[in-house]
């Protein structure tokens, strides 16, 4: 994907929904309608921040019906390398962003018996979308959902009000936590799982569904990383001959494009393998951060996701 | 070529416990149960607590002397012994429905009595990572005819009159796995009365 292909849009609506996340409406400039997207798909929003541009993933979460406006719900990161708190807090009614057409890498399974849908505090936003999809679809579904508090509740409103008790709520502050492994252990055949959450939350539930018997296809999870932190490093691209410095708080993907180096990237947080780039030469270590190579593709150290992944080295080389 | 060289054909490999699941389903027919048996003593070796958490269901060869019985010793936690696959598979469908997430399934007999095992599975949605199967016994087809829709079955030879209109197909190895069913194509279409000979080829 490059820049070239993405869409110009006007912020049209926000709301603040709870004291974290915002809710951001975005309509097409000019008017018109909007891609079609399906349930889970997340969308690249493109920032002019001060310093940088930024370019961060979030999920769709209206209905995939309704193609005049594109909503998105933006937690404001404590640790925010710059994205969260440019939507939060330059980011008004009338502003314009550039966004690139909607990817879906967390689609409901077309052919599930039943599905669970497990939500962690802004992760409810993927599984949005996807309930406009299952409404009256005739296949059972339920929503767990966790949250801080009831202040922290997002869009419950909305979900309540059509699904009712196909919703379950647990509060922290309220001492309720979802029991993963009775929810799990008693499911029929058939049924897929797909959680969104803070990475402990999919970690416990990916361990209790194996647990459980589940089989690998029937569990479905998202999580997009911000590119970590870390050592400035140099990295040397072989087919472009170029060198580019990485700074600490900038990604080797950021870098590489800020350097004219177009890499074709989807989801920019390290889940769907399409910025796989071969490392020819490396003095150090990978500092493997994505969920799409195998451990034991991370220890070979031949491949890289630089969008969310660093390394650690005097010198690196990739082919590109 | 209409026969050869077509991906569809399914390919089966040799039977395994899976002990990652909770439960085990083991469908058999026939000589079936040589595999399934197998299994059984392996699972017995590696995780004993998954053979009491097995249930069987056995479509015994007509001349069979000894029936389900190799599996009763095997102290399973349910044996069924079924007179024909029609009442195996309605009782197969039955039993799936009352199944949790977390079941593993092992299928051994004849291609076609595996591939009628495998539509239902498909219809409960379980994926190639819950089941497993193994072939053995006759390689018969069952045959679906794409003119008159009709199927035939214990089908030996490489062109068939079909069962329902009577044209003469040729066997394909194009296969559907919603039908259960390779598809049969009249051979004759283009020069009619133009019939290859007969011969005995899924033996």
């Amino acid at each position: 994907m490059s820049d070239a292909q993405t869409i110009a849009v006007q912020v049209v609506g926000i709301e603040q929904v709870t004291p974290l996340i915002k809710h951001f409406k975005l309509a097409p400039v000019g008017g018109g309608s909007l891609p079609v997207f399906s349930g889970g798909s997340h969308i690249i929003v493109v920032m002019q921040g001060t310093e940088r541009l930024h370019k961060n993933p979030y999920s769709l979460l209206g209905s995939p019906q309704q193609l005049d406006t594109y909503e998105i719900g933006v937690r404001r990161m404590e640790e925010s390398r710059g994205g969260s708190h440019f939507m939060h807090d330059a980011v008004k009614v009338g502003s314009r962003l550039e966004i690139a057409h909607p990817v879906n890498l967390f689609g409901l399974d077309k052919i599930a018996r039943k599905h669970v849908l497990i939500a962690g505090g802004i992760g409810i936003t993927p599984f949005l979308a996807q309930l406009e999809d299952l409404h009256g679809g005739g296949v059972p579904y339920e929503l767990h959902y966790s949250v801080r508090s009831t202040e922290h509740a997002a869009f419950l409103q909305r979900l309540r009000q059509r699904e009712g008790d196909r919703i379950h709520m647990y509060y922290d502050s309220e001492g309720q936590t979802i029991r993963f492994e009775s929810l799990l252990a008693s499911q029929p055949l058939g049924t897929h799982v797909y959680v969104c959450g803070p990475a402990g939350m999919i970690t416990h539930v990916i361990a209790t569904a194996q647990f459980c018997g589940w089989p690998d296809s029937h569990i479905h999870w998202e999580q997009f990383s911000a590119p970590p932190v870390g050592d400035a490093f140099e990295v040397f691209l072989a087919r472009s001959k170029i060198s580019v410095h990485v700074p600490p708080d900038q990604s080797l993907l950021e870098s590489i494009e800020a350097a004219g180096v177009e890499v074709p990237y989807l989801c920019r947080g390290g889940v769907c393998g399409f910025c796989h780039t071969r490392v020819l030469e490396l003095d150090g270590t990978l500092v493997h951060n994505d969920h799409f190579l195998s451990d034991a593709d991370k220890a070979k150290g031949k491949s890289i996701m630089p969008c969310v992944s660093r390394a650690q080295c005097k010198r690196l080389v990739l082919d590109l | 070529m209409l026969v050869t060289g077509i991906k569809s054909k399914p390919v089966y490999a040799p039977l395994q416990p899976d002990i990652r699941g909770h439960y085990h389903l083991m469908v058999g027919s026939g000589v079936g149960a040589g595999p399934l048996l197998r299994t059984l003593a392996e699972m017995r070796t590696v995780a004993p607590h998954a053979v009491k958490a097995t249930r069987v269901l056995y479509v015994p060869d007509a001349e069979a002397a000894n029936g389900a019985a190799p599996f009763t010793v095997a102290q399973v936690a349910e044996v069924r012994s079924f007179h024909g696959a029609a009442a195996l598979l309605e009782a197969f469908r039955v039993l799936l429905g009352e199944s949790l997430m977390g079941t593993r399934l092992y299928v051994a007999g004849p291609e076609s009595f595996i591939g009628l095992v495998m539509k239902i599975a498909l219809e409960f949605n379980l994926n190639k990572d819950e089941i497993r199967a193994e072939e053995c016994g006759t390689s018969a087809r069952r045959v679906y005819c794409i003119h008159c829709r009709a199927t035939s079955e214990n089908v030996r030879t490489n062109i068939v009159a079909c069962a329902g209109c009577a044209r003469w197909l040729l066997v394909r190895d194009h296969y559907s796995r919603r039908l259960a069913a390779y598809m049969g194509v009249m051979v004759d279409a283009e020069a009619p009365g133009e019939v290859p000979p007969l011969k005995e080829v899924f033996l």
